[in-house]
């Protein structure tokens, strides 16, 4: 094509109008700040990790660990800390390395796969966040009606009244309801926030392994 | 020892800094965005700075931390200026330089390439650069093959916007 080698012979000569900078122009830039999207990512991260992680702290203080006992749902929520906090160590690992692989210098088609790699990493501990959050409110509710006295109540008038099977039905499309419509919100929030920052990687990416078709 | 290191980054940086100016004018549209990016490449060189062994040439490693922030951890800042007032330097072609078809035609061609997307662009901006193949595949990630199609697409592309 000969317009392109026209450009190619243009290009060139076009360095003598570039702007300049000197040493001193240069050399405090070192110094400033980064603001690219993969601290961002970093960040956010960090914020997701404490927050979740918070969440379980808060979740588990001493009155709370007693009326856990009281409903007798104590061992059982036990087992699933000990299990939650396993999988949360799991994944501060997990995103640690794959953070540390994100390389400035590697391919362009690599360096979107790993920080790809990362975000992944963080949408799974969401969701594994958001499964055992729905589990830990499913397995309350269950503890609260059948064991303390107001849910005991409850479920006695409930019976009396001939509205067992409706009242047990009942409670059990408000639980999926309720965490139905906390997932989605959550969800929406997520796509929102990693949508902007991600979009236009995503779109790189994609056309780079369409290449590779 | 690291006075030393900052002292020769600094100087290489200055000595190479063309390219970075070029890659800024290809993927920003105003003077403010260009520094910004600038900057944003400026510290992702020197923070992998001290990993770069030599083995290639100090431009070579360049080219790809320059197109790897711009395509990929660089964010555009909110106020896009999508309109043509502002012609970095480099899009700007002096009347008496050449004759009128010639600069009708350049003056095209440079607004065609800002349109295209990011990953074209990086592959023009390697081809103008005057890199073979081997080295636009290597940048990029993709086969040699694949970056010749991609190439010739583009080709196509820009004649087609060239004569409708």
């Amino acid at each position: 094509m000969d317009e392109l080698e026209l450009l190619k012979k243009d290009w060139q000569k076009k360095e003598e109008h570039l702007p300049k900078l000197s040493y001193d122009d240069i050399y405090p830039m070192i110094w400033k700040k980064s603001s690219s999207m993969v601290k961002w990512i970093f960040y956010i991260s960090i914020i997701e990790f404490v927050f979740w992680a918070a969440i379980n702290f808060v979740s588990s203080d001493p009155q709370y660990m007693q009326d856990l006992k009281a409903m007798h749902i104590y061992n059982i929520m036990m087992v699933l800390n000990f299990v939650n906090y396993g999988i949360i160590l799991y994944f501060i690992f997990k995103f640690y390395l794959n953070y540390k692989k994100i390389s400035v210098t590697d391919s362009s088609r690599k360096l979107m796969k790993t920080i790809l790699k990362v975000k992944r990493t963080v949408t799974q501990y969401v969701w594994f966040n958001l499964i055992i959050f729905a589990t830990y409110m499913i397995i309350s509710l269950y503890g609260v009606l059948i064991f303390s006295d107001e849910g005991r109540k409850i479920v006695e008038t409930a019976t009396e009244q001939g509205n067992e099977m409706t009242f047990w039905f009942l409670v059990i499309v408000v639980s999926i309801l309720f965490t139905g419509v906390l997932l989605v919100v959550i969800w929406l929030f997520y796509r929102l926030l990693y949508g902007i920052l991600l979009k236009r990687l995503k779109e790189n990416y994609r056309e780079l392994k369409k290449l590779e078709v | 020892m690291n006075k030393e290191l900052e002292h020769r980054f600094v100087t290489e940086l200055e000595d190479n800094q063309n390219i970075v100016h070029k890659v800024c004018s290809l993927y920003t549209n105003d003077r403010d965005s260009h520094k910004d990016l600038f900057q944003e490449i400026t510290i992702q060189l020197w923070k992998a700075y001290p990993k770069f062994r030599g083995d290639s040439k100090f431009s070579t490693w360049m080219y790809r931390v320059a197109l790897n922030t711009a395509i990929t951890l660089y964010r555009k800042s909110k106020k896009r200026v999508d309109t043509q007032d502002y012609d970095s330097v480099i899009f700007k072609i002096k009347a008496d330089e050449y004759d009128d078809t010639e600069e009708k035609q350049l003056k095209l061609m440079y607004n065609a390439i800002k349109q295209l997307g990011d990953i074209d662009k990086a592959l023009v901006f390697l081809y103008l650069e005057d890199k073979d193949y081997s080295e636009i595949s290597e940048t990029l990630g993709i086969t040699e093959v694949n970056a010749r199609v991609k190439m010739n697409r583009i080709k196509n592309k820009l004649r087609t916007i060239l004569n409708p």
